[in-house]
């Protein structure tokens, strides 16, 4: 009698816990349904309606991505909009959120549920698309600024050789104070220094044109370990690896001095990868325990006595709550990314009469070849202004 | 049995408690966030270590304090008149610089009483178009437009935003020194001069670390 009454309490604690488990899975369907999306080929009307219809959190993502876009497209309103949208909150100090406390939490958590303002190398990119915008407006000392916060960004790195090591973000800050008649000179040493061997261009303070390159694809973001708790990058090197723009019978060259694969991957050790990692081990830990508890309690239940038959509830119950656990463990990394940046970074200046000009821009491979299918003809229009004209040239379409 | 029980019980209490906590992650602040109505020399709970609404407030009111103090404005016998010469941001913040002389400049009109005159300049290309016109007689002129009336500066009013920032595990620190001056455009001599400094600092969630 007692075993039979045994086995209907396991049967019904059993059917308890797998009904619990198929709860806590579709428990969680409350999100609001997201707007259909209507798609149009144009990436900034497809990322505004993206970002329309994203979830709050991954709004500077979506400003990330469409200002990128902006800026390639010589659409400077829309892209000051967005970054002038994302920077206040990715230059901030986010503190006391409800959403990184839940990114945090060990059950029904998740890194991605904490407001995206990105990775280093992200949040450096921001400063350093709204410092071209700035110095195209005639406001080099903003640009000066920014490219000032994105050295400071990436001296968060683990090693300190890789600590705010952008050879553009001290070139550029040095080159700003000199033609504001400040001195540079500091922030020159510190970009040649980092150069690796390169050898930068001297200011040329009477420089009126000033053309920022990018080419080659950035990073990507993926979760490696066992349950995708380590934030990994995927880096692939671009085939472009130097540009060169023929403009007024002259060839400007633009040598990559950044390059973003270098600089995602020399970050080192988050805090939160510590968190994820503590995660990882326990969501680990009660899955094993469950399977464990729920072999014994088989063993147990096929077993004779009164005291098998309460082991095998025992384990059976531990069992359980051990896999729901496991189950309710978040543990994946933020892998929400900025998606259309480039891999490398490129500038030069140079002095030429207002007026408009017939321009080349080519690409060229590791061993300096051109890269056919890469060239572009452009028209570039030098300003009679005082400020200086700011040219943004991209191998990336969107 | 005692024991099948107590498993039972507490397998009752702990899988809804699991299931609830699941259904917390759906929406954050479902009822949303009322619109709060803040002074502008109040901090807000949005906020950073550079330059807000409060620094722009307590910085502007000091400076338009003192520039109203000296001698040179407060006993003049002519009406000074003062051209704003853009602020120059050395920090790392970008900032609109224009706000802080928009804000002094009305501060001074509003509390001077007519003691100084601000000069106009970011109108001049339209002020002089306008007496082209005149001039032209396509439209019609109360006073003889070939006379020129456009005044010259007694004073230049800029200042100078300059930072320090420390960045350690234990958090970022920025310190921001505000300084303004007012020189004589005939003498270059500084007449005036004083500065506001504000330091902030925070420490961001881990959970961005």
């Amino acid at each position: 009698m007692v075993k039979s009454l045994s086995r209907f309490i396991f049967r019904r604690l059993a059917l308890a816990g797998a009904g619990a488990v198929a709860l806590v899975l579709t428990g969680c369907a409350t999100l609001p349904e997201r707007k259909e999306i209507r798609y149009t080929g144009d990436p900034i009307v497809d990322g505004n309606a993206e970002r329309a219809a994203a979830p709050v959190r991954d709004r500077a993502l979506w400003d990330f991505r469409i200002a990128a876009s902006a800026l390639r497209a010589n659409n400077d309103a829309e892209a000051k909009l967005h970054l002038d949208d994302a920077i206040p909150l990715i230059g901030g100090i986010l503190a006391n959120t409800d959403d990184a406390k839940k990114a945090r939490r060990l059950f029904f958590g998740g890194e991605s549920n904490k407001t995206f303002i990105g990775e280093p190398y992200e949040r450096v990119m921001a400063y350093y698309y709204r410092a071209v915008l700035y110095w195209r407006d005639g406001q080099p000392d903003n640009a000066r600024a920014c490219y000032r916060t994105g050295q400071l960004i990436d001296s968060d790195a683990e090693t300190a050789e890789y600590k705010g090591d952008y050879v553009l973000l001290d070139y550029l800050d040095g080159f700003v104070s000199a033609k504001l008649s400040s001195d540079g000179s500091d922030a020159f040493a510190r970009a040649q220094a980092g150069a690796k061997g390169k050898k930068l261009p001297p200011y040329d303070t009477s420089a009126n044109v000033l053309i920022f390159a990018e080419y080659g694809t950035g990073p990507r973001k993926y979760g490696g370990g066992e349950f995708g708790e380590q934030l990994k990058f995927f880096v692939k090197d671009s085939t472009a690896h130097s540009a060169t723009l023929a403009i007024n019978g002259q060839t400007v060259r633009l040598p990559a001095y950044d390059d973003l694969n270098f600089q995602a991957t020399t970050r080192g050790g988050r805090t939160m990868d510590f968190i994820l990692g503590d995660h990882a081990v326990f969501k680990s830990g009660a899955d094993k325990a469950g399977d464990v508890a729920l072999v014994g309690a088989v063993i147990a239940a096929n077993q004779r006595g009164r005291n098998a038959d309460t082991t095998a509830l025992a384990l059976g119950a531990f069992g359980v709550l051990s896999k729901l656990a496991s189950a309710a463990t978040t543990v994946k990394a933020d892998i929400r990314m900025w998606d259309n940046l480039p891999q490398r970074l490129s500038f030069a200046a140079l002095r030429l009469a207002p007026g408009d000009y017939p321009a080349t821009l080519e690409f060229q491979d590791a061993s300096g070849r051109t890269l056919a299918g890469l060239t572009q003809t452009l028209s570039l229009h030098v300003d009679a202004t005082e400020r200086d004209t700011v040219i943004f040239l991209s191998e990336l379409k969107r | 049995m005692k024991i099948s029980l107590r498993i039972l019980a507490l397998t009752g209490i702990t899988a809804p408690a699991l299931f609830l906590a699941g259904c917390a992650t759906g929406v954050q602040n479902p009822s949303g966030v009322p619109v709060t109505e803040m002074k502008a020399d109040e901090r807000g709970f949005v906020a950073g270590t550079g330059v807000e609404s409060q620094d722009l407030v307590a910085v502007t009111d000091k400076m338009a304090r003192g520039v109203l103090a000296i001698p040179e404005i407060a006993n003049a016998k002519v009406t000074p008149r003062i051209v704003l010469d853009p602020v120059v941001n050395e920090t790392r913040f970008p900032i609109n610089k224009d706000i802080f002389l928009t804000r002094i400049r009305s501060q001074l009109n509003e509390k001077s009483m007519g003691k100084v005159r601000f000069l106009d300049r970011e109108m001049m290309k339209t002020l002089e178009r306008e007496r082209d016109l005149k001039r032209s007689g396509q439209v019609t002129a109360s006073a003889d437009p070939s006379v020129v009336e456009f005044r010259g500066a007694d004073y230049f009013l800029t200042g100078k935003l300059q930072g320090l920032t420390t960045k350690t595990s234990a958090g970022t620190s920025d310190y921001i020194l505000y300084s303004f001056r007012l020189t004589d455009a005939r003498t270059s001599e500084i007449v005036w001069e004083s500065s506001s400094e504000i330091k902030k600092q925070g420490l961001e969630d881990a959970a961005y670390r």
